[in-house]
């Protein structure tokens, strides 16, 4: 059996003495831990999973879309400088019927090689098996449709491509890194209820979208070390004349740039979280070990007389932080790996990575345990030094009488309106400035944290209201396969229930600001639009103008432009027109700013006067089916959607996210704040056993002394809730900025309840401390406390 | 009893016990005694012979194993919490070895702490006018001497007008001229007040400034004695 040295069996029967307050401590540490354990793991496994995906399933690095090339150019792309492998396809927008379902369901429509495996954004077999190439009928689609709409290998789908109704039979469930993230066109999130992916054969879907012997659609691995900018010009240069709308990178693609923004958001609250939690700790620890060594005074100059040296001593009350810290270190590793688990559960949900699981490496546990023993020396030091320094001598002799001044004229005078109790309460306070502002502070970053956390679910659902509600204000958006002549909207205002109809012209474009580039979409709207307005920051519209561009606030800052400059507008198909526009306004829309235009001032912009690309309309809801029924019937309309929809699932994918954030920040908040307020209330108490003893002598009763111990912390909470409540809506604003993506900007949006939960929280979980400590009132053993020396 | 011959204790075959089984320890093993109003008593006796034990159980801050001790009507040894809180608050003054006093209170608010709860109090200045300390009035704590401090802990403990002052080696952590301005105050107030007083001393020689002196061993009573005359403390030389 090992024996352990003496201090070390004293180290373990006082941190058993002092249990409660380790736990305190530790739980403090284990939130900072379990939050960079969870981001930092996540952030691990997210990218590996995608990078391995990319890799093992080729990623496109550039796709191209042209209006149609001959086949033997796919050979010359392929010898272009930079470009490693291609695939050359067929892509379109289809309708689907789906039993049961009357909202229109489109679907993207991708061909496969006859003969095998796409070369770049290769797809994976999850169920079932590959098209027989000899069958024009079997496809795959992709996982998340099939399982949002319960379909399974051998069922039956009704397409309408390219005006023509076709029977398409279901071989295989598969994935692909292209569609991790698969989204409609002119949508931002996934409703895979409503849009799937559909793999067919090559030659079929050729014949089904007249392209036959020709390919619409490229998608590029480029050679290591290749520049995408000069491989990207070759691309366009070769297909210009085919109709080529513009070769672009990853971060043009949908999917990739949503789960670019995911790790950006989970880098920032790893690095932004976890310190806040840590800094807490820090300053816990200081005040727990600086009251041990006071405590211990005596024993610390006992141990030096017999002859234990400053390091032993510094040694032994060092290894009490360190435990808190393994404590920490441990609860928050167990915790993290079990939230990150359920993390990436959230995260498979939405993003369809295979393999996709909590799996942090080595270094991310190694560092957790650093970062928590970090924290635990920088709190520890002052209290270990102070320690290890004391003269035995002055360590053996009483300590002297802690001595309270005069506070200075104002506070004495508000002190001697008070009674006495309360009079020892403020005089404390005062005396132990950096204890009670470390106590203070503490519990306002709890709540803080608290508020911050409650805003983002508001604040999500402020974008949908506001997105959907205030700018949107169509039913439905009837998409057009491709660019029409204006004489469509006729046809569309006949459709049944149809109220109203405005146009939508949306078109790549390369922007040019000095040596800034961007490409962006640019929405052609009309002057006066009733259905999709832009909105300036007091959510006033702000109409779009034919003297110029209106671009939204991110993309004026990425060209570094304001109102009066001139941008340089490419467009990347049809005539490649160029034209030099003033910036007239910048607008602050929520999701995924573009740029916008007047459609006549679009159209003249872009030689391409008359052409929409897609009509909103108000209807008569009670028409849907009808309608639903009828564009059918319009070859020309490749999509449509209702606002309704869109809308739900938004707030459903951000309230599934918002929910676990905000339920597991009440619980770290309240631990936070629980664990300062115990650690304080602890010290108060110790500290005041004996005046506490005192007064129970003098014939105060339980409820009296019970005062000044829970006065002291009372009046640290109401200084701190206020302070807390305006931290917090600082925090939100400043946090909100920092997880601004290029699709999302998250506006500060409060409600009084936010504070009002929070504070209800927070105050709950102090006041739980508290009395949790002031239960020593009951067991003070008066004789013991007032017969022993001071 | 001398003085007055109103019993203000009245207590019967007291016991406790402190453990049990092996461990038991018997701190009193059945004390019979009686005190009378405004009587200075003075108790003696090695350490562990009960005489602190039975000062807890008198001034309602531990509760005797058995038999009964009367506070006027009121047996200690049975009385619910509150009433032996009210009790202890209206009641008693206690005086202990190590001062206890509030370090952050000045000397008069920690004599103001009593009075603003005691229902007849003497203004706090007063109360520390009589142990010689008028001009300390806003002093704290660290900034009196022990005696000072002691004193202080005296004018506390007599500020409400106890009817029981209850003194625990007063003079133990103090000097001989101390200790007797400690003693002073103390007969002061017994005189001036008339308040029944327990002072425990190991010191034999100051056993003379009380009207009766009770030896304790072993948790008895070993004798019980009446000095025919109270010397001051003045008077007294250890």
């Amino acid at each position: 059996m090992i024996r352990l040295a003496t201090l070390d069996r004293k180290l373990l029967r006082d941190l058993q003495r002092l249990r409660a307050q380790a736990i305190a401590v530790s739980a403090v540490l284990a939130c900072g831990v379990t939050l960079f354990v969870m981001a930092t793991g996540m952030y691990d496994s997210l990218e590996r999973a995608r990078n391995d995906y990319y890799d093992s399933a080729r990623m496109a690095d550039v796709a191209v879309s042209v209006v149609r090339a001959p086949d033997p150019v796919a050979n010359d792309l392929a010898e272009l400088p930079g470009v490693n492998a291609l695939e050359a396809r067929v892509t379109g927008i289809g309708l689907l019927d789906l039993a049961g379902k009357s909202d229109p369901v489109s679907a993207r429509l991708v061909s496969l090689p006859p003969d095998r495996h796409p070369r770049v954004n290769d797809v994976l077999l999850r169920a079932g098996r590959w098209p027989d190439p000899t069958r024009d009928d079997e496809v795959l689609i992709n996982e998340a449709f099939a399982e949002a709409n319960y379909l399974a290998p051998g069922a039956q789908l009704r397409a309408l491509i390219y005006g023509r109704y076709r029977q398409l039979e279901v071989v295989g469930i598969a994935s692909s890194p292209e569609f991790v993230f698969a989204v409609a066109p002119g949508a931002l999130l996934p409703e895979p209820e409503r849009f799937g992916v559909v793999w067919m054969g090559r030659e079929a879907l050729g014949r089904a979208f007249d392209v036959d012997g020709a390919f619409n659609d490229v998608v590029f691995r480029l050679a290591p070390g290749a520049d995408i900018r000069d491989t990207i010009l070759a691309i366009d240069t070769r297909l210009a004349r085919h109709g080529g709308r513009g070769a672009y990178g990853r971060d043009r693609m949908l999917s990739a740039q949503f789960l670019a923004d995911e790790l950006n958001s989970l880098r920032t609250m790893a690095s932004i979280l976890p310190p806040i939690f840590l800094l807490v700790a820090v300053f816990l620890l200081n005040v727990s070990l600086s009251r041990l060594v006071a405590t211990e005074r005596s024993n610390i100059g006992l141990l030096k007389s017999f002859g234990y040296g400053d390091v032993s001593i510094a040694l032994h009350y060092g290894k009490f932080a360190i435990v808190f810290a393994l404590l920490g270190a441990a609860l928050g590793v167990i915790a993290g790996s079990y939230l990150g688990g359920y993390m990436a559960a959230l995260y498979s949900k939405v993003y369809r990575i295979p393999n996709l699981a909590f799996d942090a490496e080595l270094h991310v546990y190694v560092w957790a345990v650093l970062v928590s023993l970090g924290a635990a020396i920088l709190g520890a030091a002052q209290a270990v030094l102070r320690a290890a320094r004391l003269p035995p001598a002055a360590a053996l002799a009483p300590p002297a009488p802690v001595s309270f001044g005069r506070l200075g004229q104002g506070i004495e005078t508000a002190a001697r309106s008070l009674d006495g109790k309360t009079r020892m309460v403020a005089r404390r306070i005062a005396r132990f400035p950096r204890r009670s502002a470390t106590t203070v502070v503490g519990i306002m970053l709890a709540l803080a944290l608290l508020i911050t956390s409650q805003h983002f679910p508001i604040s999500m659902n402020h974008i949908v209201d506001v997105t959907f509600g205030v700018s949107q204000r169509m039913d439905a958006t009837l998409t057009f396969a491709e660019t029409a002549d204006d004489r469509i909207l006729n046809e569309v205002g006949r459709l049944p229930g149809v109220v109203s109809v405005e146009p939508l012209r949306a078109t790549e474009v390369i922007l040019t600001a000095g040596s800034r580039q961007r490409r962006d979409t640019l929405m052609g709207l009309t002057e006066g639009a009733y259905l999709y307005r832009l909105l300036d920051q007091n959510m006033a519209a702000v109409d779009v103008r034919p003297d110029g561009i209106t671009l939204s606030n991110n993309l004026a800052s990425k060209l570094g432009v304001t109102v009066g400059d001139t941008v340089s507008v490419q467009a990347t198909d049809g005539h490649r027109a160029h034209a030099d526009l003033t910036v007239v306004a910048v607008v602050k829309p929520y999701l995924a700013g573009a740029a916008y235009m007047e459609l006549d001032a679009l159209g003249r912009a872009l030689r391409e006067p008359g052409r929409v690309s897609a009509a909103y309309v108000l209807m008569d809801r009670s028409e849907r089916d009808a309608l639903n029924r009828e564009v059918k019937e319009i070859p020309m309309i490749a999509g449509v959607s209702f606002l309704d929809n869109a809308s739900a699932s938004m707030r459903k994918m951000l309230n599934e996210g918002s929910g676990f954030f905000a339920y597991m920040f009440v619980v770290f908040s309240c631990l936070m704040a629980g664990g300062v307020a115990y650690s304080a209330a602890r010290v108060t108490f110790a500290e005041q056993e004996r005046d506490l003893a005192t007064l129970r002598v003098l014939g105060f009763s339980r409820r009296e002394v019970s005062y000044v111990l829970l006065a002291e912390i009372g009046a640290l909470l109401l200084v701190a809730l206020p302070a807390g409540a305006v931290l917090g809506a600082l925090l939100s604003r400043w946090l909100m900025a920092q997880f601004q993506t290029e699709l999302f900007t998250f506006p500060y949006v409060t409600e009084s309840s936010a504070y009002g939960r929070s504070v209800l929280f927070v105050a709950a979980a102090v006041i739980g401390a508290a009395l949790a400590v002031r239960r020593g009132v009951d067991r003070l053993d008066l004789v013991s406390v007032l017969k022993s020396r001071e | 009893m001398s003085r007055e011959q109103t019993p203000v204790f009245h207590l019967v075959d007291l016991r406790k016990v402190y453990g049990d089984g092996e461990a038991a320890v018997h701190a009193l093993r059945g004390v019979d005694l009686a005190i009378a109003e405004g009587e200075l008593l003075v108790l003696l006796g090695p350490s562990g012979s009960g005489k602190s034990t039975l000062l807890n159980v008198l001034g309602g801050l531990d509760r005797p194993t058995s038999g009964s001790c009367f506070f006027r009507d009121i047996d200690l040894a049975s009385a619910p919490d509150a009433d032996v809180t009210r009790y202890r608050r209206q009641h008693v003054g206690f005086v202990f070895q190590f001062y206890n006093l509030i370090a952050s209170l000045t000397a008069q608010e920690n004599v103001e702490l009593v009075t603003e709860v005691a229902p007849d109090p003497m203004p706090a200045p007063e109360a520390l006018e009589l142990v010689g300390l008028g001009k300390r009035l806003h002093h704290f704590p660290a900034q009196l001497s022990g005696g000072e401090q002691q004193r202080v802990a005296i004018a506390r403990a007599i500020a409400k007008r106890p009817k029981v002052l209850l003194c625990d080696e007063p003079t133990g952590a103090l000097d001989v001229a101390t200790g007797v301005h400690v003693l002073e105050a103390i007969v002061t107030a017994n005189d001036k007040l008339r308040t029944t007083t327990l002072l425990i001393t190991h010191n034999a020689d100051i056993a003379r400034i009380g009207d009766r002196v009770v030896r304790f061993a072993d948790g008895h009573i070993r004798s019980i004695e009446s000095n025919e005359r109270r010397i001051a403390p003045a008077e007294l030389s250890w």
